[in-house]
């Protein structure tokens, strides 16, 4: 039998190893971050690791220093210059299976290709290198090479020499339809109107794809689209969580995230303003709405749990997400021991764990100042008026008790009336942090500090002052911090890419992917420093590519030389996340209401599927305006989310989500097929056809093709669909009641039901099409 | 390769009867043909030339497999085991003493100030069937089942409130966020049924249980894997109804224009996840089909529905334990039926007038249930799961001027029957007032490594990397309990 294995490890050391072949392909000297580290740190770390508590036999092979350095034996591991010497080589090249490492349990031995790349490194001086993510970014040049009419801009030169080396041409660029889709899937997560579409196919001028993409850069919805990604890290929901699962207002901050998108804060302001906006001076409404980035954790409110142990398990949330939200790294690690690959310390874990553990978590807080200061004011009126009450006359009683009722009554309506969310506060009486023991809180061990973490670029620590979030925000944004920019610019090129240059998009530890491009990532993040740290910048820089603009068709060449893709010598084709399957079929149907922001709303869902939980949660299904609004504004109950949003990949908000799922269901068939949700979508898009597309079958399957696929069908495919629609047709001409059925409400009265209901299947099939929910 | 060997290559496994099939009528015929005989046979006997392309295919486990399903009976809120299985004489005898501050030294409670008082034993136990196993007389059709169970009265677990229990038992973390058992089982070994979700939910209880469908997520693993809960009323699974205005014949061309254009899609643009789409479309048209039939409890005879206390079109716990029975037999992995409310506190959550009622909605089902997969042959390879995400203290718990029992972590009791564990098994032992294990304890973790093991999975070898980790059902602990095994 065959066994099970890991597949997901399975597929990541597949690609590692393609891409080390493709690397080692390229020939020249022995870099030790690309041919060496992985094997140290793959068959010797975790015995011979940072990790000083579980070494063996004294030697250390995380640093050159302990690698050159006797262990037990008297022996060092290496004596660089000199592969004849020294216990490494001879360790691993051993016969005798006692004596061979890595020990026969724990793996095979290495194959003679590793041996020998260690043999030649140790040969050629056993050059060290600091782990590739932690070195600073520096700014490479990309190379001169030929071909130059392929290229658009210089990501194009990175991936060009990429291919070239792989011996494969880029592919040829996208035609303008799947262009134009692609731009408005990617940036704005709908379909473009028919006026728009017309519009960006018609442009003559050359430079119509950078109009077209300014155009879009602009659009207010580019921030619902980009802030979606956002929120995922934010792990962001409208409730608590745990067994209430209690609603809460948190949606100030969803708004301020599609705002900030929009008007392209700056990132390291962007950071800042979200770890630790409340300890700016004279903080802004926003820059305190902006903290809840961090109350989006889930929250245990059940009765008899112990308060500190969740509010532990908060802390450490808020450490993990800042660890793979920003650096890339997998700090949860270290919560219970030393990392066992990285060099980050079970002490240096809850050093980081301080900055968060002096936070108060109100559950009040008006989102708005002048609902602050007006509660503030007629609560100090309250406190005045009892004061007074105490030391009254009898005759003044009466009166100032009336007035005291009449403030209260006004008080709680500011309260009620004004919008809530939640924030961070700093603590007053800040706790001493310890370090858990075994990740457990209720085994403290030695007291710690707040600092971030000493394997990274230098903390500015103040002076005459404990380091709070506010210095922590400084360190993540500081343009010397070599992983936050790449961190963030891979995220970028997995958002217009489909996978990052950086697969394992948040591990950039020794544990991750190499870079694919390690060049074209660092100039990628050397540029968003230089460009002031501009999102909007890099998009545009990504998306002006002409390895963007590629054609993602699949070539046979390609499934032979890169079947992961990690040449990037097409684009990805890829289906839409959850919120846009839902945001398309509505921009198809034209029912899409495009009002932004406020208090999240409850698209229709069919009965006994919410308030299935203890929660019970209500479920008041949306009318009018609302019932069509974009995903993004679906309310979120973590314990019940809305089942189109977890059918199709939708995270589950308890931790950051860097990289959603791309499955394909039986599930998410039948949500597109059956859901009563979609049918109305289907029933508005045939609707749509009926009005917008003439009287005659070929133009109304023309019609609807094109709105929903943004091009003209193929002649079979056009053939396809007549022969539905008119086997549709003919089935309601003898069938009208069905046909009134099936209809909907979104025709005009006059329409004859039997071609209203063939538009409407016809609408319900294009929705249904692969075509219509990828991303090509 | 280009896409139309692509293609060749995929049709070659297909057998050769198929294979004319499709080039004889082509993939649009072949669905009219399924509208025309929408039996479930005709359906079973197609096999789609993009089955390969099924993430829920059957998958070889690690090593020979002593169970092919599970079905989880879990009893929401933590049923007591003082007044079920765990039989405890000398804490009647100390009843309404104070407990030796020694016993509750280094425990921790939800709600007992630690000032609390011992309850005795609610109810009268006897012993029974071969093994001699106690039980109380709260459950007297599960007393006549014994020899078919392996009880367990040392259970412990690590969290003491219900929303992180309820994780706990079932993801392996009180975090929530991981994989529930049902996710990493569908995700190891698939599922033999091809028109049913692999890991199916069932609720029934005067509320859903706390943590909702966060018990059954699939956490990082790929939704796939995530468990399905059907619906006590409608269609069992969420849309299988086709929408208003629409008949079958009508949906059937839907399904096979649907499938025609995804196929010239593929042909054009080459992509291999298309043909993963369009299997996915055509095991959803079986689901539509199928599904509807399963729940369909008026097809079952009489005597089975009297047996189990069933009533067609009226929810409950017994129906749902006789749709159980159907899901595993039609191959569906992971089945997990949730019963609420046994938090029997005191006050509203009485223990004297809630348990007994509690307990007497499922002892006649589960009791069908066993008997039922025994005469079917079904039992030697589905394990029967039963029990809570905690027990109950020995102390006696003040609400509302009546007594009841707090959460209880250290000792409590869960049974098993079937797929491989060990019939007419009593298991482990509390000391005599029920307060701690003195003998064989059994954790969580190795509950889920024992089952694991029984499905042909080593338990540490199912992994999933998230995060930069190798995560897993039993983190990083867990033994297998071979003793309990047959």
């Amino acid at each position: 039998m065959t066994p099970i294995r890991c597949w997901s490890a399975l597929v990541i050391l597949g690609i590692l190893s393609v891409c080390q072949e493709l690397l080692l392909a390229q020939g020249g000297t022995i870099d030790f971050n690309r041919d060496i580290r992985p094997i140290l740190s793959q068959k010797c770390l975790k015995c011979h690791g940072f990790d000083g508590e579980v070494r063996q036999g004294g030697v250390r092979l995380d640093t050159r220093e302990g690698a050159i350095t006797p262990g037990d034996s008297g022996e060092a591991p290496i004596v660089p210059g000199d592969s004849a010497v020294g216990t490494l080589l001879a360790r691993v090249t051993s016969r005798d299976p006692d004596h061979r490492m890595p020990p026969a349990d724990t793996g095979p031995p290495l194959s003679d290709e590793r041996i020998q790349r260690l043999r030649d490194w140790i040969d050629q001086g056993a050059r060290w290198q600091k782990h590739w993510s932690f070195e600073q970014a520096r700014q490479p040049q990309p190379a001169a090479v030929p071909q130059v009419d392929w290229l658009r801009n210089p990501i194009d030169v990175f991936l060009l020499e990429g291919m070239k080396k792989a011996e494969v041409e880029p592919s040829r660029e996208a035609d303008r339809h799947t262009l134009i889709r692609r731009l408005y899937l990617d940036l704005l997560g709908i379909l473009p109107t028919p006026e728009d579409l017309q519009r960006a196919a018609l442009d003559r001028a050359p430079d119509w794809y950078e109009r077209l993409l300014d155009r879009l850069l602009a659009n207010p919805h580019y921030g619902e689209r980009m802030g979606r990604n956002w929120l995922d890290a934010a792990r962001y929901a409208d409730s608590s969580g745990y067994a209430n699962d209690d609603p809460r207002s948190i949606w100030p901050y969803r708004d301020w995230v599609v705002r900030s998108l929009n008007a392209d804060i700056p990132f390291d302001r962007f950071t800042i303003d979200q770890i630790a906006g409340d300890l700016l001076p004279q903080p802004t409404d926003d820059q305190i709405i902006a903290t809840g980035f961090h109350r989006n954790t889930p929250h245990q409110y059940e009765g008899g749990s112990d308060p500190e142990q969740y509010r532990v398990d908060r802390v450490k949330n808020r450490v993990d997400t800042t660890g793979s939200v920003w650096l890339g790294l997998t700090l949860g690690c270290a919560q219970c021991h030393t990392h066992k690959y990285d060099p980050i310390s079970h002490s240096e874990y809850y050093q980081f764990y301080a900055f968060f553990n002096a936070d108060e978590e109100p559950e009040e807080w008006q989102a708005h100042s002048q609902d602050r200061a007006e509660i503030a004011q007629l609560q100090d009126r309250v406190a005045q008026l009892s004061a007074m009450l105490t030391t009254a006359q009898d005759g003044e009683r009466e009166s100032i008790q009336q007035e005291i009722n009449m403030t209260t009554a006004a008080l709680e309506k500011t309260k009620r009336g004004a919008t809530r969310t939640l924030v961070l506060q700093m603590s007053d009486s800040p706790r001493a942090t310890h370090i858990h023991q075994r990740g457990s809180f209720l085994s403290p061990g030695e007291a710690v500090s707040p600092a971030p973490l000493a394997a990274l670029h230098p903390f500015h620590a103040p002076k005459n002052q404990l380091p709070n979030r506010l210095h922590l925000a400084q360190w993540l944004a500081a343009s010397d911090n070599p992983l936050t920019a790449r961190v963030m610019v891979n995220r970028m090129w997995q958002h217009f890419f489909g996978v990052g240059l950086v697969e394992t998009e948040n591990d950039f530890g020794s544990q991750g992917a190499l870079p694919s491009h390690p060049e074209l990532l660092d100039w990628l993040a050397v540029r968003f420093h230089q460009n002031g740290w501009s999102m909007k910048a890099m998009h545009r820089q990504i998306v002006m590519s002409a390895g963007y603009r590629q054609s993602s068709e699949f070539r046979a060449d390609l499934l032979q030389k890169d079947p992961q893709n990690r040449l990037f010598a097409r684009q990805s084709r890829h289906r839409v996340e959850a919120e846009v399957v839902r945001d398309i079929a509505l921009a198809a149907s034209g029912l899409l209401t495009p009002i932004m922001g406020g208090p999240g709303v409850f698209p229709p869902v069919p009965p006994n599927v919410m308030g299935t939980s203890s929660a019970g949660h209500k479920w008041p299904t949306s009318d009018g305006a609302n019932r069509f609004r974009r995903a993004i504004y679906t309310t979120v109950y973590r314990a019940e989310i809305y089942p189109l949003l977890s059918t199709f990949d939708g995270p589950d908000r308890d931790n950051a989500c860097t990289h959603r799922n791309r499955s394909n269901t039986p599930l998410q068939s039948l949500t597109l097929a059956n859901d009563p949700a979609m049918f109305e979508l289907s029933q508005g898009l045939g609707a749509r056809i009926f009005a917008e597309g003439g009287a005659n079958d070929a133009d109304r399957v023309r019609t609807g093709f094109m709105l929903c696929l943004g091009r003209s069908p193929s002649d079979q495919e056009r053939d396809v669909l007549i022969q539905h629609y008119g086997h549709q047709l003919h089935h309601y001409r003898q069938n009208a009641t069905a046909a009134k059925v099936a209809m909907g409400p979104f025709f005009p009265p006059d329409a004859s039901p039997p071609d209203a209901a063939a538009c409407v299947a016809l609408g319900r099939v294009l929705i249904n099409l692969d075509n219509f929910v990828t991303r090509e | 390769m280009n896409a139309t060997h692509m293609n060749d290559a995929i049709v070659s496994n297909v057998p050769t009867a198929r294979r004319h099939f499709l080039a004889q009528c082509g993939v649009g015929v072949g669905w009219m043909a399924l509208a025309a005989h929408l039996q479930r046979e005709v359906v079973a006997a197609s096999p789609s030339n993009h089955a390969a392309a099924n993430p829920l295919r059957p998958r070889q486990p690690h090593h020979q497999p002593t169970a092919k399903s599970i079905i989880f009976l879990c009893m929401a809120g933590g049923p007591s085991q003082l007044e079920t299985f765990s039989h405890k004489p000398e804490l009647a005898k100390l009843h309404d003493k104070a407990p030796p501050p020694s016993i509750l030294e280094g425990r921790r409670f939800a709600f007992l100030k630690g000032n609390e008082k011992l309850l005795g034993p609610l109810r009268p136990f006897s012993q029974y069937g071969q093994s001699g196993a106690w039980v109380s007389d709260l459950l007297p059709h599960l007393q006549k089942q014994v020899d078919d169970m392996c009880i367990i009265n040392s259970m412990q677990t690590d969290v003491f409130n219900h929303g992180p229990a309820k994780t706990f038992l079932n993801c392996g973390s009180s975090l929530m966020g991981r994989p529930s058992m049902g996710a990493w089982l569908t995700y190891g070994l698939g599922s033999e049924a091809d028109d049913l979700p692999g890991f199916v939910v069932m609720l029934s209880g005067p509320r859903g249980p706390r943590n909702g469908a966060q018990l059954w997520s699939s956490g990082f693993l790929p939704t796939t894997y995530q468990g399905v809960a059907f619906r006590n009323s409608g269609s069992p699974v969420l849309n299988l109804e086709t929408p208003p205005g629409i008949d079958p014949q009508q949906q059937a061309e839907f399904f096979s224009t649907v499938s025609q254009l995804n196929t010239l899609r593929q042909e054009a643009v080459g992509d291999p996840e298309i043909s993963t789409r369009i299997a996915a479309y055509e095991t959803a048209y079986r689901m539509q089909i199928s599904a509807p039939e399963l729940i369909d409890l008026s097809r079952e005879s009489q005597a089975t529905l009297d047996a189990y206390g069933a009533t067609p079109s009226e929810p409950s716990f017994a129906n749902n334990c006789l749709l159980a029975r159907r899901l595993v037999e039609k191959g569906v992995r992971f089945v997990q039926l949730y019963h609420t409310n046994w938090d029997h506190h005191g006050g509203a959550e009485n223990i004297n007038t809630d348990l007994p009622l509690r307990c007497q909605q499922i002892d006649q089902p589960v009791a069908a249930l066993l008997n039922d997969l025994k005469e079917r042959g079904l039992l030697q390879d589905t394990i029967v799961v039963w029990g809570g995400e905690f027990g109950r203290t020995p102390l006696g718990e003040i609400r509302a001027d009546t007594v009841g029992r707090d959460h209880h972590i250290d000792g409590y009791t869960m049974w098993l029957a079937g797929g491989g564990f060990r019939p007419g098994t009593v298991w482990g032992r509390t000391d005599e007032l029920g307060m701690g294990v003195v003998e064989n304890p059994v954790h969580v973790h190795d509950l889920h490594a024992t089952l694991l093991h029984c499905m042909g999975i080593e338990h540490t070898q199912l992994t999933y990397r998230f995060q930069g980790r190798d995560f897993r059902l039993t983190d990083v602990h867990g033994r297998v309990v071979r003793e309990i095994l047959a």
